[in-house]
């Protein structure tokens, strides 16, 4: 029975690619967007972003509005994250800790999008691309082209019945690929099983240290930090104090996103010895932007070109 | 005839389709090869041991001539530029531990591993990539990253196993 549900699915995509009204970008990129969150699934995708790639194992159900999700990486030490809405519980079973955090804006293949379509639209060109088979799923692309130079290009790969995105790809302005999501195996519907998202490690052990910092550490505060010129179309999701490995007092953090793409603008107080030259990498997507300020250091770590971080990170002022 | 024979694997196809490419594979020492191989992936994915099939020998010729997708590329140590070592060190060793310029101890000549010091931050594990030449001091993306992506590196997790777990 199982084995004629991807045909039956595909047989429903051919019906429902010919409905009426489904020529308008705007409407596929809400259709996507709300996919990730209320369509119930299941499979292995791969993150490649620069030189890092690394397979993971997501299942997602949506029960009664609420959303329940399971993510294992299945390289490097083993560990998973259960996430019920935006709550995260990071299940480490070697360190027996359980680490509590709240979603703020991060991306969380499938779930790409943070913004909505209209702010997106904004920012990007919004088109239909080409209808492909992609994993045995007929699929719509969706391209967004930016309308300058301050973020990089996207295409969404759409599954047409669910709307879910099932691949991604970020390109840089010589068009090359340097981030891209894809699933390697992908089930869709109902037949995905509430049990699939609670924890698998959890009964492994049997005292868990909880590290509720995170959680704690994700509410907005008055950092006393301003950005005074961000880029046209990024707009401030929030600001928190983080705590990061080897620092004596908490790390401002002020938050961006244009409604895919985010950044992060941190300002610490400057360690010894103290950095007196800027400094800049790319790798794939990630951009990381460091620069001195007196008694202060700036970092901005994004998913934005470099002129973007700069322009963030040269325009960060203490608050009025 | 890949992507069909995969749908096959998968159960994808229907009986008339599936029956056709059930005779094409073994039809094709070719196929019959790639059929093996993807086989050998699908366990080694799912972290099965392999089959005791006596697979042919260019099955494991062709195995050998894949490119590693699915795995962690690593970069060799003086491959581009340093900044990029830096990065790609980062991303594999998870944290560098050269922080001259942010770490909350050490002088200037001598760069320290990064030090937790506040309760609920774990040590990160002490594998120290020592680079020299132009692009000193290092940038410790990785911790930046972990908190931009909201995923935190398992590797500051991991030591907790040997010593007292910092976090409450």
């Amino acid at each position: 029975m199982i084995r004629w549900i991807p045909a039956l699915a595909v047989g429903l995509a051919c019906g429902s690619q010919a409905a009426p009204g489904n020529n308008d970008p705007l409407a596929w990129l809400q259709r996507a967007a709300q996919a990730s969150r209320t369509a119930s699934y299941s499979g292995i995708f791969v993150h490649s972003n620069g030189d890092r790639t690394s397979t993971l194992r997501i299942t997602h159900v949506n029960v009664g509005g609420e959303e329940h999700e399971r993510v294992e990486p299945l390289d490097g030490p083993s560990y998973e994250i259960v996430r019920r809405n935006d709550e995260m519980f990071c299940y480490f079973p070697d360190a027996k800790t359980i680490r509590l955090d709240r979603r703020i804006t991060a991306r969380f293949f499938p779930s790409i999008m943070t913004g909505e379509p209209a702010a997106i639209a904004a920012s990007y060109e919004v088109k239909l691309g080409k209808s492909e088979r992609v994993l045995g799923f007929d699929c719509q692309w969706i391209r967004l082209e930016p309308k300058d130079g301050l973020r990089y290009a996207q295409r969404l790969c759409s599954e047409t019945t669910s709307g879910l995105i099932v691949r991604s790809k970020t390109l840089n302005e010589q068009k090359q690929v340097i981030e891209q999501y894809t699933f390697t195996e992908l089930k869709l519907g109902p037949h995905v099983a509430r049990s699939d998202v609670k924890s698998i490690f959890e009964a492994r052990v049997k005292k868990w240290i909880t590290d509720a910092k995170p959680r704690d550490e994700a509410k907005s505060v008055e950092t006393g930090w301003a950005v005074t010129n961000p880029p046209a179309g990024f707009q401030k999701v929030t600001e928190l104090r983080r705590t990061m490995p080897g620092r004596d007092q908490p790390v401002s953090q002020i938050i961006f996103s244009d409604g895919f793409a985010s950044l992060s603008v941190f300002v610490e107080p400057q360690g010894a010895p103290r950095r007196t030259d800027e400094a800049s990498n790319e790798d794939g997507t990630t951009t990381f932007y460091v620069r001195p300020m007196g008694e202060h250091l700036v970092t901005v770590l994004g998913e934005v070109p470099l002129a973007t971080a700069q322009q963030v990170g040269r325009s960060v002022a203490r608050r009025p | 005839m890949t992507q069909e024979l995969s749908s096959l694997m998968d159960g994808e196809l229907g009986e008339q389709e599936a029956e056709r490419s059930i005779a094409a594979c073994c039809a094709s020492e070719d196929q019959k090869n790639t059929w093996y191989l993807y086989h050998a992936i699908g366990d080694a994915m799912r972290g099965q041991a392999p089959r005791r099939l006596e697979l042919p020998r260019a099955t494991f010729e062709s195995l050998n001539a894949q490119p590693t997708v699915l795995a962690p590329r690593r970069r060799p140590l003086m491959q581009g530029t340093l900044a990029r070592v830096a990065f790609a060190a980062a991303a594999s060793v998870a944290t560098i531990g050269v922080v001259g310029w942010i770490g909350t101890q050490g002088g200037p000549a001598a760069p320290v591993p990064m030090v937790a010091k506040s309760s609920s931050a774990i040590q990160p594990v002490a594998n120290k990539t020592t680079i020299s030449g132009a692009v000193a001091p290092s940038l410790d993306v990785q911790d930046y990253l972990a908190v931009h992506r909201q995923i935190p590196s398992p590797e500051l997790y991991r030591p907790v196993n040997n010593r007292a777990p910092a976090a409450r």
